[in-house]
């Protein structure tokens, strides 16, 4: 029995750990962000009135999409980053992810998302430098997936 | 069930990480429709002894079950050294897996 709760504390203890590790949860620092329904709703909740550079980022994804399901994004970028978002218009709200990125970071990322119907995919980039970075590009979706 | 699957590699001094999470991700659309509480990933963490590798707030947006690769420099990670992933849903589940780096 005590053994028992203590594999259970022990446990927990784990759990805790990551959240208060963590530099910034944006979902709980940003929750606007996440119920906001246009990308620049959502850049502005995130980062507030910022004007980014078209460059620096490189954002690969299919140009036409069979299964909005799982659409592969790929993000690459030279520059040391803070934080990144991934941001569509596509769904009924407009942010994806948010990295959170550290200097060790190497801003080489991949991740499948969800599209209701064809739309475009934004990044946005906050460079260690205090700048901020935007990608975006269009896409077709053949077969939307957002409904599941 | 097994709740994710973790690759994690050494390439000279960076470390490539390939985490796929099972998870339905349930949206708001999908769970209304179906009559059930939409669920998904909300937060996904990875470190190796103390040091974070990667940090990332997610909405339902996410494939289901969904893959994520990342890369972070070496910088002192080795071979054999445990690799430590833990997400939390909405639900307020939280998993956390390792695995050690190859």
């Amino acid at each position: 029995m005590e053994r028992r709760k203590f594999l259970g504390l022990s446990l927990a203890a784990v759990a805790l750990v990551p959240a208060s590790l963590s530099a910034i949860d944006f979902r709980e620092t940003k929750p606007d962000a996440w119920t906001a329904k246009t990308v620049d709703d959502a850049i502005k909740a995130l980062y507030g009135d910022i004007k980014p550079e078209e460059s620096g980022i490189k954002l690969n994804v299919p140009k036409i999409a069979s299964n909005g399901g799982a659409v592969p994004v790929k993000v690459k970028s030279d520059i040391a980053m803070k934080s990144l978002t991934i941001l569509q218009d596509a769904n009924p709200e407009a942010a994806v992810a948010t990295y959170t990125l550290t200097e060790d970071s190497i801003v080489d990322l991949s991740v499948k998302i969800k599209m209701g119907k064809s739309g475009s995919i934004t990044i946005i980039g906050e460079g260690q430098d205090g700048k901020f970075y935007k990608a975006s590009k269009k896409l077709e979706v053949a077969l939307g997936g957002c409904e599941g | 069930m097994a709740n994710m699957k973790i690759k994690a590699k050494i390439k000279g001094d960076v470390l490539k990480c390939k985490v796929q999470a099972t998870h339905e991700m349930m949206t708001y659309n999908a769970a209304k429709k179906k009559g059930v509480e939409a669920n998904f990933i909300t937060h996904m963490s990875a470190k190796v002894g103390e040091k974070t590798v990667l940090d990332v707030s997610t909405s339902q947006f996410l494939s289901k079950n969904p893959i994520l690769k990342f890369q972070a420099k070496a910088n002192g990670i080795k071979k054999g050294d445990k690799i430590e992933v833990t997400w939390t849903d909405k639900s307020g589940k939280t998993v956390t897996e390792s695995k050690k780096v190859k």
